[in-house]
C-alpha cells in the first residue's frame, strides 16, 4: 500500500526565505505542565473515539503489523517517507513523549526533538481539537495501545530535500492555529459538525484543493474552495458541497449519514481511499455525530459556476449497447461485457449495494482520476460492522489496455446524461505505473 | 420476499444483498446454475431476468424482486430454449461442461431478441469464459440458429 | 505423465477386494441410475466375490456391468469423465465388442477396488491422467466386452436350447438365425451376469476392419445432460441434512491460526451454525455456502507463522518470495545441470565452435483455472462409514488417503467422482490443495454431512502451479547453416520431483525436461540437463506437464538457430527429420492443411500484417505439428488461424479428437497469450479471473485439424495437441516483429503495430 502525497519544491524555495528562529522556535502547549496522572477509564475511551474519528490507524499500521507500529509508505515526489512506531514503546514509539510533546506532534507537527512533521500528517487541521479531545486521545495511545518495539524506517528522501526545517516556514505561512471556535450564529447539531470535519476528520486533506506549496487552500466554510472537490494520491476527492454533479447536491442529510455509516447509500459506494476511511473510521461514529457532520456538509452552498448544470438521467445512451449497435460507439462493447453486468445497461446500478454510473461523481467530474484508478485497480472490501460487502469492484488492469479503459470511460463518462467527457489513454498509462491493484482480500485493521 | 422463478413463486427467506445465484443454488435447490468466478468475469451463473441475460452471482436478489427468472432447468419450456440445446447438442458443444448452463443462457438471451443475429451480434454476445475451449463450437452452433438451422 | 506409475505419486494402500458397499444403495444414489429401476447383475453374493477374487482387473464383468431389462447398458468407467469423452470412448470399446450400441449406454466413474485398475503395464495402479485412459485400457476394455457378450450368448444358449456356436448376435441382441428366434440383452442378463466370466483367453475379438463404433464420429453420451443443466459436479452435490462449509486459508502455506479476534461475533453471523479451526485454515458451517462465505471472510485472523520444518510434502511459503526475483534466481543458477539426454559431445562442440547462439529462456508458473472451484461432500454414516464426493483423477488413492483422515478402514469409505467441471490435473491426490480433508474433518465435527466449497479467490491462493523454468540454450551451426550442437540447460523442478521427492537414487525427474528431451531432430550433439532448484511453491501436474513448457522453450530456440543458419524454420524440421516418415508425413500434413507452408511476414486480405510460426511436439505417445497465422493489434498479439495435424496412431472417436485438439489449442494459446501465477511477498498477485485472465472467446482462432493414424502404437490424446501451439505461436511473433519472444505470457512483452 502506497500512498502518494507531493510536496514540491515550492516548499523548499519558500523556505529559503525563513528564518532560523523560525525553525527552532518550539511551539507551546497547553500541557507544558501536566502531571502524568492515571487516566479514568472513559477518557480511554473516548481517546479511543477520537483516534477513530482522527483515523490514525489508516496511516500509522499496516495490516500485517501491530497496530500503530508505522510503516505505511507515502510516495513523494522526492522519495518515500513513512509513518513513524505512534505505540507507547519508549525506544521506538512514543512512549517518552509527555502530554504536552504529543500535543506538539499532533496539533503542530513538532517532535520533541524539534524535528517538523511532513504535512502528509494533518496537523493544520489536528491544530482544531480541543485541549480536551487531545488529553483523552494522549491517554488512549499511552493507556490502551499495545508498545511495540519497532524502529521507524527512515525516509528515502536524499539531502537536500530531506532538511525538514523548511517545513516550520511552511507552517507559519499554511496553518492557521488554534483550536475550533464554534459559531454563534449556528447551533450545535452544526458546531458539533464543523468541529468533526474540520479537525479529527481532516476531510479537507483529501477533499480541498491544495495551492502551489501543497497547502489546503481554505480551512474552513469561509472560503468557498473549502471541501470543493480536489485530486490527491491518484484519485478525485470529489466535493463535500452541495453541488449536484460533483458533490453531495442530491444527497439528503440521511444519504450522507447512510453513506459514512454503511458505506453505501443510493447514489454511491465508498471506493478508492474513501473505503479505507470508512472501513477505519466514519462507520465508528456515533449517529448522532454522523448527523452533526451530515447536517454541516449540506450547509456548504455549491457553486453552480464549477458545477455546471445539474445533472438529469438520459436513457438514450442504453440503444448504443444494443448487440448490432456496438461496433460504432468506441467503449460499448467493453462496458456491455465487463461493466454492465453490475452497473446494468441502464448505468442505474442495483443500489444501494451496487452503486449507479448514471448520475455518479466520477463520471461527471472533469478530473477523470478517480474513474481511472477504480477501473485499472479495482478497490477495496468495504466492511460494514465487520460484515464484508457482497460485491466488489476488481481490478481490470490485466485485462483491458489503456485504450480499452479511456474508451470505456469516455462512454460511460458521456452516457446517461453524464457529462464528465473523454478520457485519453495517456491518462491511463500515467496512473497504471505506479497504482497497484486493490485486494480482493478482507483487510480490517486493528486498533488494538 | 417472494421470486418468481421458472413460472413459479417461492417465498425466501435470504437477506436483500445475497447473490440471486446462491438464492437459487442453495435455498431453492436448483444447481444447474454455476458458480465459476463469483465476480461476473466468467458467465458460468448466467440467467435471464425479465428474458435479459444476467450474472447471478453479481444480482443482489433484492433487485429482482417480482421479476421473472428463467434458470437452466426451465430451458427447454421455453422455444428458443429448446432449439439451442438441440443445436448444442447437434455440435457437440460441451466438453466439461461447467459453462454450458451459462452459455446456453447467453445464446437464448440474444436470440430472442434478436432470431437471426449477424457474426458480430454473437461475437459481442457470446462472451462467456470456456475453459475447455468450446469457443469454436459455440459459434457454429450460433451460426446454424441464426440462420434458423439453414447452414452448417 | 508418461510413467507416473512408476515413481511419481504415492501408492495408495489398497484394500484387495471389491469395496464393501451396498451396491444397489449406491446406485440409486447415485446420478446415472433411474430410481427404482431393478438393478441386475451387480449383486455378488460374498461367497462368489471371494470365490472370484483372484480375477485379473478388468474382467470381472459385473464389476463394469449392469444390463437393464430395457437393454440399457450401465457402464462404470475406470476413468473419469471431465470434458475428455473419456466415458462415451469407453461405451464405444465395450460397445463394439458386447455388440452394443454405445448410445444405449449410461456411463459412470467405478468406485475404487482393484477390479478397475485396468491400465496396462501399471498394476494396482488407477489415474486418469496423462492422455493415458484410451490408449493403456483400449485391450482390456475390450475384452471386457467380449467376455460379456460371451455369458449373454451363454445364457441364450440355455434358454433357446441351441448351441452358442449357432448363435450370434446383433446390436443389443443374440440371435438364432436358424430358428429366427433373438432375445433381448435386457432379457438374457438377469442369467447371463450370474454366469461364471468366461476365461479371458477364449474370447475373440472383432476384427478391426469389421468396426462399426471405434474410429467413428460417435455422439458423446454427456452432451444433453451438459446443455440442460442436468449433469451434476461435486459442486452440486446434496445429501438430506447437509451442511455448508466455506474457509479462509493462511495467507501463506504453513501459517497457523493465532486467535481469531472476532470469533464470537462470526457464530452470531446470519445463518452460522459453527466456526472451526483448522490446519491452515479458518472454516466456517452454515445452512448456506453463502452465509458461510461471508463469515469466513470476515474472520479476522492472527495467523501466525510456521514453527519448525513442514511436513513431508508441504512448503512453507516464505514471506518475501516474488516470482520476479525467484524468476531472475534461476537464471543466475550456477553450474551445467544434471544430464537428462546426450548425444555426441555437445559441450566439447560448442567449446569449440566460433559462433555460438545463446539465449534464455523463460516459461512462468501458471494455474489450472478450471471453471469449477474445487467442492467435497462428506457424509458419516450411522454405520461408521463414510461417503465422500470429491472430484478426483484416483479414486484408490484419494479413499486410502481420505480413510487416513478420517481414521477408519478405507474399505468403509465410498469414493463418489462425479462429473469434472476441468481438470487438467488439478484433481490428483493434493491433500493441502484439496478439500475433502476439511469437509471429514468438518462433517466429523458437527455430525452432520458438510459440503465445502473454495470461493474462487481461495482456490487461487492453494492450487498447485506448473513449475517455472528458465532454460540456457547454446547451439552451434556448420557451414551449411544446419545445427552442429544444441545444449539445453534447464532450472527447475520437475512436478513428480516436488510432489514426490527427489529420487533416491539419484534419477532425474523426466517431467523437468521432456519435451527438451525426446526430440526427433537429427541434430549429432546434444546435451539436455536440468539444474534442480527446489520450488518455495507446491507444485502440481498441469495440463501436458512438462511438454507444455519445454515444447516452447525447445522449439522456439529452434527457429532461432534456424535464422542464423539462414534456413527457413519449416524447411528445416523437414530436412533433419529425413528418413523419419512419421514425423516428415505429420509436418507436410499440417504444412497442406495450412493450404502449403509460407512464413511471410504478408499482408492478409484486411490489411494486416501477417507471419506464420511453426513447431512440432512428441508427447504422450502422440505426435502434433502445429502451425499459427499471427498479426500484433494495438500492440496485442491476434491469432488469426491454427492448424493442427496430430497423430495418435489409432483412434477410437475422430469427433472427439478434434473437440479435444481445439480444447488443448484454447489452453495453449491462453498459456502463451495470457497467463502467468505471479506472487510477491508470498502471495499470489492473482485470487480470481479478473487478474488472472484466461482465453476468452473474442481470442479463439479458427482451429482447423487433420487427424493422421500412422498405425504406430496407440498415443494419448487429451494433451498432445496442446505443446506444439505455443511455441508456433511464438515463432510467428518472433518473425513478425523481429523481436524474439523468449518468454511467457507473451502480454508482458510489448509490440509495435
Ligand atoms: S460466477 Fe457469475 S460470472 Fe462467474
Ligand atoms: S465446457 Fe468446460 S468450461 Fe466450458
Amino acid at each position: 500500500m502506497k500512498k502518494r502525497f507531493a510536496i514540491p519544491a515550492v516548499v523548499l524555495l519558500a523556505a529559503v526565505a525563513g528564518g532560523v528562529w523560525l525553525a527552532k522556535h518550539h511551539p507551546a502547549s497547553p500541557f507544558e505542565a501536566a502531571e502524568k496522572s492515571a487516566a479514568a477509564p472513559d477518557l480511554v475511551a473516548r481517546g479511543e473515539y477520537v483516534a477513530r474519528a482522527s483515523d490514525c490507524v489508516a496511516c500509522h499500521s499496516l495490516p500485517d503489523g501491530a497496530p500503530f507500529s508505522g510503516g505505511l509508505e507515502m510516495a513523494t515526489p522526492m522519495g518515500s517517507i513513512f509513518a513513524t512506531n505512534i505505540t507507547p514503546d519508549p525506544e521506538t514509539g512514543i512512549g517518552a513523549y509527555s502530554l504536552a510533546d504529543f500535543d506538539r506532534a499532533v496539533r503542530s507537527g513538532v517532535t520533541p526533538d524539534g524535528r517538523r512533521l511532513y504535512p502528509a500528517m494533518p496537523y493544520p487541521s489536528y491544530a482544531k481539537l480541543t485541549d480536551e479531545d487531545v488529553r483523552a486521545l494522549y491517554t488512549y495511545f499511552m493507556e490502551a495501545v499495545e508498545p511495540a518495539n519497532h524502529p521507524n524506517r527512515p525516509s528515502g528522501i536524499d539531502w537536500p530535500m530531506d532538511q525538514r526545517w523548511p517545513l516550520a516556514f511552511w507552517n507559519m505561512m499554511f496553518t492557521e492555529g488554534g483550536v475550533y471556535e464554534a459559531s454563534t450564529s449556528e447551533d450545535a447539531l452544526w458546531n458539533r459538525g464543523a468541529y468533526l470535519v474540520q479537525s479529527a476528520g481532516h476531510c479537507g486533506s483529501c477533499h480541498t484543493p491544495r495551492g502551489p506549496a501543497m497547502e489546503e487552500r481554505a480551512l474552513d466554510e469561509s472560503s468557498p474552495l473549502y471541501l470543493s472537490g480536489a485530486l490527491l494520491d491518484g484519485w478525485y476527492a470529489p466535493s463535500l458541497r452541495n453541488d449536484p454533479n460533483t458533490g453531495i447536491g442530491r444527497w439528503s442529510e440521511a444519504d450522507v449519514v447512510a453513506f459514512l455509516k454503511e458505506g453505501r447509500n443510493a447514489h454511491a459506494v465508498v471506493f478508492g481511499s474513501m473505503a479505507d476511511a470508512f472501513n477505519n473510521s466514519t462507520q465508528f461514529l456515533t449517529d448522532e455525530d454522523l448527523r452533526a457532520i451530515a447536517h454541516y456538509l449540506k450547509s456548504l452552498p455549491g457553486d453552480p459556476e464549477r458545477d455546471g448544470s445539474p445533472w438529469e438521467y438520459d436513457p438514450a445512451s442504453a440503444a448504443a449497447l444494443a448487440p448490432a449497435r456496438r461496433a460504432e460507439v468506441p467503449g460499448a462493447q467493453t462496458y456491455a461485457t465487463k461493466c454492465a453486468y453490475c452497473h446494468g445497461a441502464d448505468g442505474r446500478g442495483r443500489a444501494p449495494w451496487i452503486p449507479p454510473l448514471a448520475g455518479a461523481v466520477s463520471a461527471l467530474a472533469p478530473e477523470d482520476a478517480s474513474a481511472i484508478n477504480v477501473t485499472l485497480n479495482g478497490s477495496a472490501r468495504v466492511v460494514a460492522g465487520g460484515v464484508p460487502d457482497a460485491y466488489r469492484m476488481p481490478p481490470f488492469r490485466a485485462q483491458l489496455s489503456d485504450r480499452e479503459i479511456a474508451d470505456v470511460l469516455s462512454f460511460i463518462r458521456s452516457a446517461w446524461g453524464n457529462s464528465g467527457g473523454a478520457v485519453a489513454p495517456e491518462a491511463v498509462a500515467e496512473l497504471r505505473g505506479p497504482t497497484d491493484p486493490a485486494s480482493s482480500q478482507v483487510i480490517v485493521l486493528q486498533m488494538r | 420476499m417472494e421470486l418468481r422463478i421458472n413460472r413459479e413463486t417461492y417465498s425466501v427467506q435470504s437477506e436483500g444483498d445475497t447473490p440471486l445465484l446462491w438464492v437459487i443454488r442453495d435455498e431453492l435447490g436448483l444447481t444447474g446454475t454455476k458458480y465459476g468466478c463469483g465476480i461476473a468475469q466468467c458467465g458460468a451463473c448466467s440467467v435471464l431476468v425479465d428474458g435479459v441475460v444476467t450474472r447471478s452471482c453479481v444480482t443482489p436478489v433484492d433487485s429482482v424482486e417480482g421479476s421473472e427468472i428463467t434458470t437452466i432447468e426451465a430451458i427447454e419450456a421455453d422455444e428458443t430454449g429448446r432449439r439451442v440445446v438441440e443445436a448444442w447438442v447437434a455440435h457437440q458443444v460441451p466438453q466439461c461442461g461447467y459453462c454450458q448452463s451459462g452459455q446456453v443462457m447467453a445464446a437464448t438471451a440474444l436470440l430472442r431478441e434478436s432470431p437471426n443475429p449477424s457474426e458480430e451480434e454473437i461475437a459481442a454476445v457470446m462472451v462467456n469464459l470456456c475453459r475447455c475451449g468450446t469457443y469454436n463450437a459455440i459459434k457454429a452452433a450460433m451460426a446454424d440458429l441464426a440462420d434458423g438451422g439453414e447452414r452448417g | 505423465m508418461g510413467d507416473l506409475s512408476n515413481r511419481t505419486l504415492t501408492r495408495p494402500e489398497l484394500s484387495g477386494g471389491p469395496v464393501n458397499l451396498s451396491r444397489r444403495g449406491f446406485l440409486l444414489a447415485s446420478s446415472g441410475a433411474a430410481a427404482g429401476s431393478l438393478v441386475l447383475g451387480l449383486g455378488l453374493p460374498g461367497s462368489r466375490a471371494r470365490a472370484q477374487e483372484a480375477m485379473a482387473p478388468g474382467t470381472r464383468v459385473p464389476a463394469f456391468l449392469e444390463i437393464r431389462p430395457d437393454g440399457t447398458v450401465r457402464l462404470l468407467s475406470p476413468f473419469v469423465e471431465g470434458g475428455q469423452g473419456v466415458f462415451t470412448a469407453m461405451a464405444q470399446i465395450v460397445g463394439e465388442e458386447l455388440d452394443a450400441d454405445p448410445a444405449t449406454f449410461v456411463v459412470e466413474n467405478a468406485p475404487p477396488g482393484a477390479d478397475y485398475q485396468v491400465m496396462e503395464g501399471m498394476p494396482g495402479f488407477r489415474i486418469t491422467g496423462g492422455s493415458l485412459s484410451v490408449r493403456t485400457s483400449y485391450a482390456a476394455m475390450r475384452r471386457l466386452g467380449a467376455l460379456a457378450r460371451a455369458m449373454l450368448m451363454t445364457a441364450a444358449a440355455a434358454q433357446l436350447g441351441a448351441p452358442v456356436s449357432e448363435l450370434s448376435t446383433e446390436p443389443g441382441r443374440v440371435v438364432h438365425a436358424a430358428s429366427g428366434r433373438s432375445l433381448g440383452y435386457g432379457e438374457l442378463a438377469p442369467a447371463a451376469l450370474d454366469l461364471p466370466v468366461p476365461d479371458p483367453e477364449s474370447v475373440t475379438l472383432r476384427d478391426p476392419a469389421e468396426f462399426r463404433w471405434i474410429r467413428q464420429p460417435v455422439k458423446r453420451l454427456d452432451v444433453y445432460e451438459k446443455s440442460t443443466g442436468k449433469a451434476v459436479f461435486a459442486i452440486d452435490a446434496q445429501v438430506e441434512g447437509m451442511l455448508h462449509a466455506a474457509v479462509q486459508h493462511a495467507p501463506r502455506l504453513g501459517m497457523t491460526i493465532g486467535t481469531i479476534r472476532n470469533e464470537d461475533e462470526l457464530r452470531a453471523m446470519k445463518g452460522v451454525h459453527s466456526v472451526h479451526h483448522l490446519p491452515g485454515a479458518v472454516a466456517v458451517v452454515a445452512e448456506r455456502w453463502w452465509d458461510a462465505k461471508r463469515a469466513a471472510e470476515a474472520a479476522q485472523v492472527d495467523w501466525r507463522e510456521p514453527e519448525g520444518a513442514p511436513e513431508p510434502n508441504l512448503r512453507h511459503m516464505p514471506a518475501d518470495f516474488s516470482t520476479d526475483a525467484f524468476g531472475d534466481a534461476l537464471e543466475r543458477a550456477p553450474g551445467d545441470g544434471e544430464e537428462a539426454e546426450a548425444k555426441g559431445d555437445a559441450p566439447k562442440v560448442l567449446g569449440e565452435a566460433e559462433t555460438v547462439v545463446g539465449a534464455t529462456y523463460r516459461a512462468p508458473f501458471v494455474n489450472h483455472a478450471q471453471l469449477e472451484p474445487p467442492a467435497t461432500l462428506a457424509r458419516f454414516n450411522p454405520d461408521g462409514t463414510l461417503d465422500l464426493w470429491v472430484p478426483n483423477q484416483a479414486p484408490d488413492m484419494f479413499q486410502a488417503d481420505a480413510a487416513k483422515q478420517a481414521g477408519i478402514e478405507p474399505a468403509r469409505v465410498r469414493v463418489h467422482s462425479p462429473l469434472l467441471g476441468g481438470f487438467f490435473g488439478r484433481h490428483f491426490l493434493y491433500p493441502s490443495s484439496n478439500p475433502y480433508p476439511q469437509a471429514i474433518a468438518l462433517a466429523k465435527a458437527v455430525g452432520r454431512p458438510v459440503k465445502v466449497i473454495w470461493s474462487r479467490e481461495e482456490e487461487f491462493l492453494r492450487d498447485r502451479l506448473r513449475p517455472m523454468a528458465v532454460t540456457r540454450f547454446r547451439g552451434t551451426l556448420d557451414a551449411d547453416g544446419l545445427p552442429l550442437a544444441l545444449e539445453a540447460v534447464s532450472a527447475c523442478e520437475g512436478p513428480s520431483e516436488a510432489i514426490s521427492g527427489r529420487d533416491k537414487d539419484g534419477k532425474l525427474d523426466p517431467m523437468a525436461t521432456e519435451g527438451l528431451t525426446g526430440k526427433a531432430y537429427a541434430i549429432p550433439n546434444v546435451r539436455v540437463a536440468q539444474i534442480y532448484v527446489q520450488n518455495p511453491t507446491m507444485l502440481g501436474y498441469w495440463r501436458s506437464v512438462g511438454h507444455s513448457m519445454n515444447d516452447f522453450l525447445y522449439e522456439s530456440f529452434f527457429d532461432e538457430m534456424a535464422d542464423q543458419g539462414g534456413q527457413d524454420p519449416y524447411e528445416l524440421r523437414l530436412r533433419l527429420l529425413a528418413g523419419n516418415e512419421r514425423l516428415t508425413n505429420l509436418l507436410k500434413a499440417v504444412g497442406d492443411l495450412s493450404g502449403g507452408w509460407r512464413r511471410g511476414p504478408f499482408t492478409a486480405e484486411d490489411g494486416s500484417r501477417r507471419a506464420r510460426g511453426v513447431a512440432m511436439a512428441s508427447p504422450f505417445g502422440s505426435e502434433a505439428a502445429s502451425i499459427a497465422e499471427v498479426s500484433i493489434e494495438e500492440g496485442e498479439v491476434r491469432v488469426h488461424d491454427l492448424w493442427q495435424a496430430i497423430d495418435p496412431g489409432s483412434i477410437v472417436n475422430p469427433a472427439i479428437i478434434e473437440a479435444q485438439v481445439n480444447s488443448a489449442v484454447a489452453l495453449g494459446l491462453s498459456q502463451v497469450l495470457l497467463e502467468e501465477a505471479r506472487y510477491e511477498k508470498g502471495q499470489p498477485v492473482a485470487r480470481n479471473f479478473d487478474m488472472y485472465p484466461i482465453l476468452p472467446p473474442d481470442r479463439m482462432p479458427r482451429v482447423h485439424v487433420r487427424v493422421v493414424e500412422s498405425g504406430a502404437p496407440m498415443g494419448g490424446i487429451g494433451e498432445p495437441g496442446l505443446p506444439s501451439v505455443p511455441p508456433a505461436v511464438a515463432n510467428a511473433v518472433s518473425h513478425l516483429t523481429g523481436q524474439r519472444a523468449r518468454r511467457m505470457p507473451l502480454s508482458r512483452l510489448s509490440f509495435e503495430s
